[in-house]
Order: C-alpha cells, then structure tokens, then sequence
C-alpha cells in the first residue's frame, strides 16, 4: 500500500453557465479551474500547495476533500480511490479552511467536537479523552463550556483547527488556515502542524503567508492557472527565481572608470544591469542575478577607483519564485525529486 | 447501523441544543397553533345551526365534536409544519458553512437527515403533545375502539412525520431556492390535507392533491382512531395510502441525497448560498 494522496492528471471544469432544469443538456460553458494536476501528498511529511489567487489550490483541496467530483483524472488516498470510496476516504482525511464559520455557534466548544467525534465515529471510550486533548492543543481549555458565539474569531478558528483533529486524520488538508489569526496564535498552529507531521501525518497546506509555507513544506508545488508549473524544496524553487538577488550600490560621485567596469562585470556574469541616480543625484547601479554578486561588484567599483557610499543585497525570495513562475509560461518545470 | 445511531444521536442533541426552548418554537408551534384553532373554531360555530347539518357532517352535531375535530387537525398539522421550519432551519447550514462540514465527514447523509427531522419533531411538538393529551382527557372527546388503536394513531402520525420531514431536508440541502415551500406547506397544506374542513367537502381536484400529501391520511387515521372509535380495518384504507406515501417519500429522499450531493459536487455548489 502507499502511504500518500496521490492525483493523476486531475482536472476539474465547473459549469459556469448551466441550462435550466427543464432544459437538460450539457452545461453551455465551462471554465477549467484545474488542468491535469499530478500531486504526491506523502504521509509524515508537510506539503505545499503554492499559486495566485485563481491558480487552483482550493478547488484542489476541495476535490482531494471530496466535497467536489474531479471533472477527469484520478485521485487516490492510500490507495483507494477518492470516487468510489470516498466513505473510506473520508475517515482517513480532514479539512481546515481558514475563517471562522466552520463549528456551530450555539454549542460549546466541547458539544462541538463531541458532536463531531460522533459524526467521524470515534470510539466513544476515547472520544472525551480525545476533546480535552484537543482544546488542550488549541488552547481553550478555559472556554470548553462556553458557546461558541460568546467566541473571538482568534478562538474560533482555534476550535475549528481541534475540530480538523477530532478524527486523528492520516491526512490533513489546510487551506490558508492561519488566515486572520493573530501572530501567536499562528505561531502555535505552525507548531502544531510540524508536530503532526513527525507523528505521521501527512499534511497539504495553501497559504498566502509564504514565510508560513517555507518554515513548514519538506516539498512544494507551483501552480498556475490549474497547472503545475514547478515543483522542490523552498531552496530548489527560491533558485528557480532568476535575477532575483539584487545588489543595489551607490557612489559618492560619479567615475567614467566604474561605468565600464561594471558594465563588463555584468556582461561576463549574465546580470541585468540597471543604473541611475538616487535623490542627491548621486550615482546608482543595481545588478540582478541568481548569485550574489555583491563581493564582486564591491571589488569591481573599488578597483575602478570609485568610493561606495551605501551598499544593499536583497536575496530572493519564495515569494518571488511563485510570482515569476506564475508569470511564466504554464509548461511544467519540475525541480527536485 | 451503530454508527448511524451515533450521527442520529448527534444531531438530534444539536437540535435540542440550536432550538429547544426558543422564542420561535413555543410561539409557532404551541401559541399560533391555539390561536388558530380558536379562530377556526370560532369561525364555524355559526354553522352549528345550520339546518340538517348533523346529517350531512355527524361532527357538525355537537360543539365538543367539532373542537376535538379541528383540534385533532391542528395537532397533526403542527407534526408537520414543525418539519417544514426544521427543514428550512437545516437549509441555513449551508450559509452558516457547516452544511459542507457534514458531507466532509464519513455519516450517513440519510442519517443525518433523518435525525434532524426527528431531533426537530420532538423537540418542537413534545409541549404541544403534552397541551393536546392533556386537552383530550379532560375533555372526554376520546372515542376509541381498542387501547391499541392509541399506539396506531401515534404511529400513523410520527413514521410518516417523520419521513416527510426527511424529504424535506433532503429537498432544501441542496436547493437554495425552495424557501417559498414554507410558504406553499403553511397555509395551502392546511387546507388542501382537511385540516379545517372534512375532506368529503372538498372538490374532487383539491381531494386528490390532498390525498398526495401523508398528512391528509395521517389525520384520517388520527380521527377515525380517536374521535370515531374506528376499528384497524376501518382505518385500513388511509394507512395502506399512509404506507405507500411513505414508501415512495424514503425512495425520493435516497434519490435526492445522491442527487443532490453529486450535482453539489459537481457544480460546487456546497458553498454556496
């Protein structure tokens, strides 16, 4: 048996426009949300789920949730299939959607995950035992009889991540699941993920807070568009952001000598060169390139007779590979193992 | 089957907990019931005086017979209408965002929508249930023929209450626009199922709409049984129609669901609302 979810080219299309029920027929138009995705979600470890708005990562986590049909393709949770046994799927993985409306308002936090345990059939001996562990987790032991509406939406979020947990799941699916929550309180819930993943758990999460994602993901996916355009490790994609490290230098006064030399420097390494004048008309070069060449330029405008007067490297980021991947032609470019 | 016990368990506790005791509940399902009725009462007790109207309508004869009449009808449209509001109550789980909570879990979609027509029948009509017994007694209109003619009209009204209240559910999950059936199953189901007046007295179209809803034949059974001493076969008629009605409601409900959750699927249309 594999121990993963695994898709193979999935793809999902949803009706935009559909005929009226007395006019059965095809729906009239169709706009392809994901296109032929091919993922590997292995147990004990955090993966991510990368994209723009619209790239897809919803709708993905939805179908791998069961709550949507994949349109084409295949889906597999542990080896079963997501379609034809989706009852089984559905014990073995859990969904955490950022927001708060996912628990019921008029019952405590514990009539809440009791509720749930019932619904995801935990063993009634163990299920008391499994709730007070759980608001212990989340933290909200001092609120466990209080109804939910009486909630902050920090501590609701809060019972809707114990609620996830409710089913000890082999798989747990996070849509953007720190999303408003205050820093400590995502803090935590980072802590908890990681924690999940040592015990075995294997975990999908989409975020928007991309330091959240490169903390967390052993292995990430790029999607755009609804496919995959890249895929590895934070470093491998980070390296994928070409020209991303910035050196930006400027002079204490212009030097014919330095022009030259730094444009050879940029010329021989394949840098983009861009040069100005900052506010006190002062001269100004800035070198974009996959290597930090900061040593090299410093070296290059010193030896040339120039006098540096402010010197700042901006290293690339996750965030610049997923938006320049994004940008990028939707061809897969898959990196790492 | 343990299990869907468990999720019928559940929601029933989160019935009681969403709706027991509120405001809605006792004002809906107790208070405008009994002003109803007492309108409706009051309304046809000119009509006692109506010449020959004993031999046309036998309950018309005494005043005690109408009310227990009428008040029969009452009770047994409340069964009813209390699964219309739980069904529309159950419709909002999809703009709360615990509707998609419930198909993200392994339980039972029959079980679940069952439950919740159960949960909300007891806990909406157990006051009034109480209201009427009581009434009952202390009015001394009971007429019935066997002791176990009590447990056949209790029977006769809760299954397919029960029932109809789970096709219902099943009908607004997954439709965002079927909030005119609470207005269409208020007022028209009170007249068209024979709640105010005999069914005799209705045009033959409005007795065969009447007759498609279980309700209709559930207060045949109601009154034959405890106001006219009817004996089983002589309420063997609308509870074989009661049978079939509910038969073919739980085929409906099990054809919806899969329906329902796979168009949901399908368009994603689970969020929204």
């Amino acid at each position: 048996m594999t121990s993963a979810i695994a898709t193979y080219d999935l793809c999902k299309t949803y009706p935009v426009v559909e005929r009226p029920w007395w006019k059965p027929g095809k729906p009239l138009r169709a706009a392809p949300a994901v296109d032929g995705l091919s993922l590997r979600i292995p147990a004990g470890q955090v993966t991510g789920l990368l994209g723009l708005n619209g790239a897809g990562k919803t709708t993905t986590i939805r179908m791998l949730a069961t709550l949507l049909r994949p349109t084409s393709g295949r889906a597999t949770v542990d080896d079963l299939d997501l379609v034809k046994d989706a009852r089984e799927v559905r014990r073995r993985i859990n969904m955490i959607a950022g927001g708060e409306r996912m628990v019921y308002a008029r019952l405590t936090a514990r009539e809440n995950l009791w509720y749930f345990g019932q619904l995801y059939d935990v063993p009634k001996a163990q299920l008391k035992a499994r709730i007070a562990e759980l608001l212990a987790l989340v933290g909200l032991e001092h609120a466990t009889d209080q109804r939910v509406e009486r909630y902050s939406k920090g501590m609701r979020q809060r019972l809707s991540i114990a609620r996830g947990l409710i089913n000890r799941p082999a798989y747990l699916l996070l849509d953007e699941p720190t999303l408003g929550l205050d820093a400590p309180i995502a803090r935590d819930l980072r802590a908890v993920v990681a924690e999940l993943a040592r015990d075995g758990v294997g975990v999908l999460l989409t975020s928007h807070y991309l330091a959240e994602v490169e903390q967390l993901c052993a292995d990430i996916f790029v999607i755009a568009a609804g496919r995959l355009v890249a895929r590895g490790t934070p470093a491998e994609l980070t390296a994928l952001a070409e020209r991303r490290h910035t050196v930006e230098v400027t002079l204490a006064a212009p030097v014919d000598d330095v022009d030259h030399a730094v444009g050879t420097l940029a010329m021989r390494t394949g840098a983009q060169l861009t040069t100005g004048v900052d506010d006190e008309l002062r001269p100004r070069y800035t070198l974009r390139h996959s290597a930090d060449l900061a040593g090299e330029l410093a070296t290059t405008i010193v030896t040339a007779g120039g006098a540096i007067t402010r010197l700042e490297v901006t290293p690339p980021t996750l965030e610049d590979a997923v938006i320049a991947l994004a940008d990028a032609a939707p061809e897969p470019s898959v990196v790492g193992s | 089957m343990r299990h869907a016990l468990r999720v019928i368990g559940a929601e029933a506790f989160k019935q009681h907990r969403r709706i027991f005791g509120g405001p809605l509940v006792v004002f809906s399902m107790l208070i405008w019931p009994v002003l109803q009725l007492a309108t409706t009462y009051y309304t046809m007790l000119p009509l006692l005086e109506t010449p020959g109207i004993g031999q046309r309508w036998p309950v018309a004869a005494e005043p005690v017979r109408l009310l227990a009449f009428l008040a029969a009808g009452a009770f047994a449209y409340m069964f009813y209408f209390s699964l219309v509001q739980s069904a529309w109550h159950f419709s909002f789980e999809r703009i709360s965002g615990t509707m998609e909570l419930l198909f993200l879990s392994p339980a039972s979609r029959f079980a679940l929508v069952l439950a919740n027509g159960t949960g909300a029948l007891v806990q909406n009509t157990w006051l009034a249930g109480c209201f009427a017994v009581a009434a009952a007694s202390a009015s001394g209109s009971l007429h019935v023929a066997h002791p176990g003619m009590y447990a056949v009209a209790a029977l006769a009204l809760v299954i397919p209450a029960v029932v109809w209240g789970t096709f219902l559910n099943s009908l607004l999950l997954f439709s965002r626009d079927s909030a005119f059936l609470y207005t269409l199953l208020d007022d028209p189901l009170w007249f068209v199922a024979g709640v105010r007046l005999p069914l005799f007295a209705m045009p033959f179209a409005i007795k065969a709409i009447g007759l498609a809803f279980p309700l209709t034949s559930s207060l045949a059974v109601l009154r034959g049984a405890l106001l006219d001493a009817e004996s089983l076969s002589g309420v063997a008629g609308p509870l074989g129609l009661l049978g079939i009605l509910c038969l073919l409601l739980v085929a409906g409900t099990a054809a919806l669901l899969r329906i329902g959750e796979a168009r949901a699927q399908r368009t994603g249309s689970m969020q929204l609302y």
